[in-house]
């Protein structure tokens, strides 16, 4: 499979603020998450990708159409749904949804049924003939990513599609996003929110300080299954026992979190509590979650 | 009993044609059109458009009416005519072109909505063009419509025939028409320039009315002071000088033709105009889309 996305050496500056330095990425198809702090560099990407800020250095391109000179052709392909507001409130979100798939060159009545697929699909088909300044924040989120995909295009780009919502709109907005797959949709998720990356991507690029930190399949980065341990006697005596048969042990809050390079942490668990005869409290697996990685990545980059 | 059934199609992808580019500024043409007239929108849009189209067509219907009435009398004299019509309407147009850039430009920035143009394929230039081309069509067919109304009710009343009339009249179609797009374009350029260094429509409005104002009697009180090159910065009296020039009439003197310059001078001065609004526009719009 063709990556849908390929920089290599990007650089952008705003003035004196380096916001993307020597950026060298090539992410395949499927879901996409892109994430970082505020200010690492999520939307000055998006937005060179998207050909509306010019690289200073470094190629890209997106579908395998270089930018800036096919800019049109990658804009024919793609969709975006911005972080802030882009609705027109006095406008219905039919009447919306049609204007934004001619926009993307959809005929008229194309359009009109696309519009009217999608406001279904995304939960609006009741509220189509509303003007969207009544809508709700949730309704507005799925409004915004209704246009993104209204055009149908090959990959759409959101930037923090769940910023505003509550759980429950949350919910239904990370519903969607995992959907895309179905659709044919690829898309890069842009968010600082790492469980939502974790719950909807097979993909992450972690950027922190306009660099790449790590780019690579979910499943690399945050697959390594710990246990977590908490005992009824002394720690520190269980812990010395799981240290000297080799594992790495930390701890967490009340309990230890063991980790073990190339065996079964739950076996090794075992065996030491029944050689120390100590009682279990509580025992489970405890996931390295993309968050960890972030922040052991980012203390190595000397940001965190 | 056959009941209803809701079937649920799931996505559909797209696999008909693509009209690209073009497809895109013929939306944005068209949603323009739609905005400044207030069509689609709430009933409060469509008042202030509604008016001004109005007044623009009352007296050219008023005039025809009068016109049925006098022919009975057997002469028809010619009174408010097409370039005493254009004086007439110099200030709606003022108003209509300020509440139309308003409408096309101001909320797309307001809203964020320039962030979807930006995921479209659509270049800066095309974004003004649309705009520009609604902003052209509608501002035309409000000045223009009314010396349609003049021209076929005269034809209509006409002792010679309806058609003989529009035969023997066929100039006034060309020169109304060209007349207009030199409103159109003094009036609007400045408007659009004004609209896109603006978040607020009332304002914008407000603020382009009186600079327009300021500049116009500015323009009168020191050139009626002794200096008449001062004239050439009112740029109402440019256009009614063309609009004069093209349609071979003499309604008023006015202060670029008393400042010494040529007809065609004005004109230049009118292309001029054009080209840097049309690069100011383009300038703000470069970095956003």
């Amino acid at each position: 499979m063709a990556p849908i996305v390929v920089t290599r050496g990007l650089h952008f500056a705003y003035g004196d603020i380096v916001a993307l330095s020597g950026v060298d990425l090539e992410v395949p198809e499927g879901r996409i998450g892109l994430v970082g702090a505020n200010g690492a560099g999520k939307t000055t990407l998006l937005r060179i990708l998207l050909g509306i800020l010019p690289a200073a250095q470094g190629r890209v391109e997106v579908l395998g159409n270089p930018v800036p000179e096919r800019t049109l052709a990658v804009r024919s392909l793609v969709g975006y749904m911005p972080e802030g507001q882009c609705l027109p409130p006095d406008q219905t979100a039919s009447d919306f949804l049609i204007y934004a798939a001619e926009l993307g060159g959809l005929p008229l009545r194309a359009a009109r049924q696309r519009a009217s697929d999608v406001l279904t699909i995304v939960g609006l088909h009741e509220e189509r003939f509303r003007p969207m300044g009544g809508f709700s924040t949730g309704m507005q989120q799925r409004a915004k990513l209704a246009q993104a995909i209204v055009h149908d295009p090959r990959l759409v780009m959101l930037d923090e599609p769940t910023a505003g919502l509550d759980p429950e709109g949350r919910e239904e907005m990370l519903d969607l996003i995992t959907r895309l797959d179905d659709f044919g949709i690829n898309a890069i998720v842009s968010s600082h929110v790492l469980p939502d990356i974790e719950r909807t991507c097979s993909w992450v690029v972690m950027l922190d300080g306009g660099k790449v930190l790590r780019s690579g399949p979910l499943t690399e980065l945050s697959s390594a299954e710990n246990v977590r341990l908490e005992v009824l006697d002394d720690h520190d005596r269980v812990a010395a026992a799981l240290a000297a048969a080799g594992a790495e042990v930390t701890a967490d809050g009340a309990g230890l979190l063991v980790a073990l390079e190339g065996g079964d942490p739950f076996a090794l668990v075992r065996d030491v509590l029944a050689d120390t005869g100590a009682g279990i409290r509580r025992m489970g697996p405890r996931r390295t979650t993309l968050e960890d990685v972030y922040l052991a990545e980012g203390e190595g980059a000397g940001h965190a | 009993m056959p009941e209803g059934v809701v079937y649920d199609l799931g996505y559909r992808p797209h696999e008909g044609e693509r009209l690209g580019r073009a497809g895109a500024v013929r939306a944005l043409y068209r949603d323009g059109v739609r905005r400044v007239l207030g069509i689609r929108r709430k009933a409060r849009r469509k008042i202030l458009p509604g008016l001004l189209i109005g007044i623009s067509v009352i007296p050219a219907l008023f005039v025809v009416a009068l016109d049925v009435f006098i022919s009975d009398f057997g002469e028809i004299p010619s009174f408010f005519d097409h370039p005493d019509y254009f004086d007439f309407m110099g200030n709606f147009i003022l108003i209509f072109c300020a509440l139309a850039a308003g409408e096309l430009l101001i909320p797309d920035r307001r809203y964020g909505t320039i962030a979807v143009y930006a995921s479209r394929p659509l270049r800066a230039a095309d974004y003004v063009g649309g705009r520009a081309a609604a902003m052209a069509a509608v501002v035309f067919g409000f000045v223009w419509l009314p010396h349609v109304v003049l021209l076929v009710g005269k034809a209509w009343t006409s002792s010679d025939g309806f058609g003989s009339y529009l035969t023997g009249h066929l100039d006034l179609v060309w020169q109304t028409a060209a007349a207009t797009v030199v409103y159109l374009v003094i009036y609007a350029a400045p408007a659009f320039v004004v609209a896109v260094y603006s978040t607020r429509q009332a304002l914008a409005m407000f603020l382009y009315l009186v600079a327009f104002y300021t500049v116009f009697a500015t323009a009168h009180a020191v050139s009626e002071a002794g200096y008449p090159a001062a004239g050439l910065i009112s740029l109402p009296d440019h256009a009614g000088y063309v609009k004069d020039w093209i349609m071979g009439s003499d309604t008023q003197e006015w202060l670029a033709e008393a400042a010494g310059l040529p007809a065609y001078g004005s004109l230049l001065l009118l292309a001029g105009l054009t080209v840097l609004a049309a690069w100011v526009v383009l300038r703000r719009y470069r970095s956003e889309l």
